[in-house]
């Protein structure tokens, strides 16, 4: 019981109940009220007029003329109706239905309300005495028994709303508990199914299209970003432990050998020198990627300052261009003045440099790279590394930005894999994308900022 | 020199020590960071090697900062195994003079160390530099060998320059990086090295003894010595 009034669908309806129910009086203390000064005005005006009538009776016909009159009214009327009674001075009843003149009413004229017995039962009834001339009395009056019943039925009728609203809200609350209960256990249990591991699971979406469906379909939306990272981050790994395990084998052999050979000093040393280049491989390795998991977290924007692109572009080329020279190949650099935009320029000249890094291995002397800073349009800026290299297929250009990924024409190549899928991250930072496009001949890689 | 190191894993300790005494340099050792905190304090050091993480939660950076507030000078070296640019900015931040990563090669330690420690004894406010024959005039950015004027670009003139500030030590190529172009990635071509070997032809080819010359394994030195 304690869980169906802790249930949101229950708290739901009980206040709708709750507020029906005030509505309910709201409405009704108006009317009530209303009725009651309608109908107590009503009357009094009523009882005051048959005053006037009487008493005009009696200027006109004097006391038997009244009396008469007054007689010929009760024998016509209804009993218990109305109350018409006319004493003399003393009291002493001279006509009308009462047997004597009633003790509660006051002796100065006026209207009044004063309870009486009529017909054996105490009353409330309203009542108008006046004083005629030779100390006449007259008292007429109306019984307020006669609408006990209707108001009686007015409050039945009032609780009788109230009655069926309560089961009416009640009936309907619990009702929408257990449609809610059911849809909302569904999500429990799909998500429950989820935490345990099998991410295949999607919450079922009702053609109705009402707020639960919109949650579910933002949650699974939700899903499948998670299931997306989960898969990168296992496609990652795979990746990232074979690409380790290759260094670090060749390592483990090596020292092996060494050990078990124990070979000259001179050769030792010798290998020794390259079981430290294997290590510095894999600690490069390692650093790239944190470089890259610091990027893909975003981390770096809080370092986004206002920078000119043309001149970190231009300082990078500078770094480059001795060992462009030396290899024999042209590093030129078009621009058409500062290009501003908002980034990071440590990751930029890296990005930058990355990709003449990349052009450098694969274009071979005489060959040409040109690096260029332009406007694409109003708000987007591309810096962009064309080289005479082979280029990358149009096949390999979706996979040559994935970890560890290395194009076919890299064989024999220094490199890690990595080096693009950072420009990558880079441009992703910089609310940009990685363009790779060929530059018949060779390779144009577009870093856009958006 | 006399160098303090605060290091709680005993392997790196161990090679580190025995790599500075090799080199010909006293250290001691404090395995936590009270112990560290008490001798950096009362002891003169030439140079602190502060690891990050130490014993009981204690961040290097925090007995960096209570050092600095105490007013002790000392260069302090930095050493982490966290990498992001960000942790390198709050480590100088919180008064360290060089932030190393590790795993890191002993040569670029001992390479960095010795920069520290020459900093701190150069007057900053000199104004002209002067290795061998090599005069180099930092106001009106004229260099000079033998009696021969020699053109330089600004970039290989600040190259030049950090190379005659730190003459007689070994200048790691990643220093030059860092130092010269501001930057924090490895080229994976041998920039540095062609960027070497054309001051090289600036400044010594056409002289019967060569300034700038190549330490195997390390990164090069500018001296004017044998």
């Amino acid at each position: 019981m304690s869980r169906v009034i802790r249930s949101s669908a229950f708290t739901l309806a009980f206040g709708y109940v709750a507020l029906g129910i005030v509505a309910l009086v709201l409405f009704a203390a108006p009317l009530w009220y209303a009725w009651r000064v309608t109908i107590n005005d009503g009357r009094t005006e009523l009882l005051q007029e048959d005053t006037q009538r009487l008493t005009a009776v009696f200027r006109h016909d004097g006391a038997p003329g009244l009396i008469a009159f007054i007689d010929t009214r009760v024998g016509m009327q209804i009993a218990g109706e109305r109350i018409l009674l006319l004493a003399d001075a003393s009291g002493k009843p001279l006509a009308g239905n009462l047997p004597a003149w009633p003790a509660g009413v006051p002796l100065h004229d006026g209207t009044y309300t004063v309870p009486m017995a009529l017909a054996g039962q105490l009353t409330d009834v309203v009542v108008v005495r006046s004083t005629l001339p030779g100390d006449f009395h007259l008292l007429v009056g109306r019984d307020l028994a006669r609408f006990k019943p209707l108001e009686a039925r007015f409050w039945y009728g009032l609780a009788g709303a109230v009655g069926i609203l309560s089961l009416v809200g009640v009936l309907g609350g619990l009702h929408f508990r257990r449609t809610l209960m059911f849809r909302v256990q569904g999500i429990g249990q799909t998500v429950t199914a989820i935490m345990q591991g099998d991410l295949g699971h999607r919450l079922e979406i009702k053609s109705s299209g009402d707020e639960l469906d919109t949650l579910s379909s933002t949650i699974n939306h939700l899903l499948d970003q998670i299931e997306q990272l989960i898969h990168g981050i296992r496609n990652v790994s795979n990746t990232i432990a074979h690409d380790l395990r290759t260094p670090l084998a060749e390592l483990r052999s090596r020292l092996e050998v060494l050990a078990l050979t124990q070979p000259a000093p001179a050769e030792t040393f010798a290998e020794i020198d390259a079981s430290v280049a294997d290590v510095d491989r894999v600690i490069r390795i390692f650093n790239a990627l944190l470089r890259l998991a610091e990027i893909d977290a975003g981390m770096r924007r809080s370092g986004f300052v206002q920078v000119d692109a043309t001149l970190v572009v231009a300082e990078v080329v500078d770094f480059y261009q001795p060992a462009t020279e030396l290899k024999g190949i042209s590093l030129s650099f078009r621009h058409a003045g500062a290009v501003p935009v908002a980034g990071d320029p440590v990751l930029l000249a890296q990005a930058v440099g990355n990709l003449i890094d990349n052009a450098l291995k694969y274009v071979s002397p005489s060959g040409s790279i040109v690096v260029e800073v332009a406007h694409r349009d109003a708000d987007t800026v591309e810096i962009s590394v064309a080289d005479s290299g082979p280029g990358i297929s149009d096949a390999e250009k979706p996979r040559v930005v994935e970890r560890f990924y290395r194009g076919s024409a890299s064989n024999g190549t220094p490199g890690i894999g990595l080096g693009l899928t950072l420009v990558e991250a880079v441009a992703r930072l910089h609310s940009g994308a990685l363009e790779l496009v060929d530059n018949h001949p060779g390779l144009r890689a577009v870093i856009v900022i958006g | 020199m006399k160098v303090l190191l605060v290091e709680d894993n005993e392997r790196v300790a161990g090679f580190v020590v025995k790599g500075l005494q090799e080199a010909g340099h006293t250290v001691d050792h404090a395995d936590n960071g009270r112990e560290g905190m008490l001798l950096a304090a009362s002891e003169p050091y030439d140079v602190i090697v502060m690891d990050r993480m130490l014993p009981g939660q204690v961040d290097g950076l925090a007995i960096i900062s209570a050092l600095r507030s105490t007013g002790v000078r000392t260069p302090i070296l930095i050493l982490s195994a966290l990498s992001d640019v960000d942790e390198r900015i709050r480590g100088l931040q919180s008064g360290g003079d060089d932030y190393l990563t590790k795993p890191f090669a002993f040569g670029e330690l001992l390479a960095r160390l010795d920069a520290l420690v020459r900093r701190a004894q150069v007057n900053p406010t000199e104004t002209s530099l002067l290795v061998g024959d090599l005069h180099m005039d930092l106001l009106s950015r004229k260099v000079v060998r033998g009696n021969r004027a020699i053109v330089l670009q600004p970039r290989e003139f600040k190259l030049l320059e950090y190379l005659m500030r730190h003459a007689d030590q070994v200048v790691t190529r990643t220093m030059l990086i860092e130092n010269v172009w501001e930057y924090h990635f490895d080229p994976q071509t041998n920039v540095i090295d062609v960027h070497i070997s054309k001051l090289r032809q600036r400044i010594d080819v056409d002289f019967e003894r060569p300034l700038l010359r190549t330490v195997r394994n390390a990164g090069y030195m500018l001296t004017a010595n044998e």
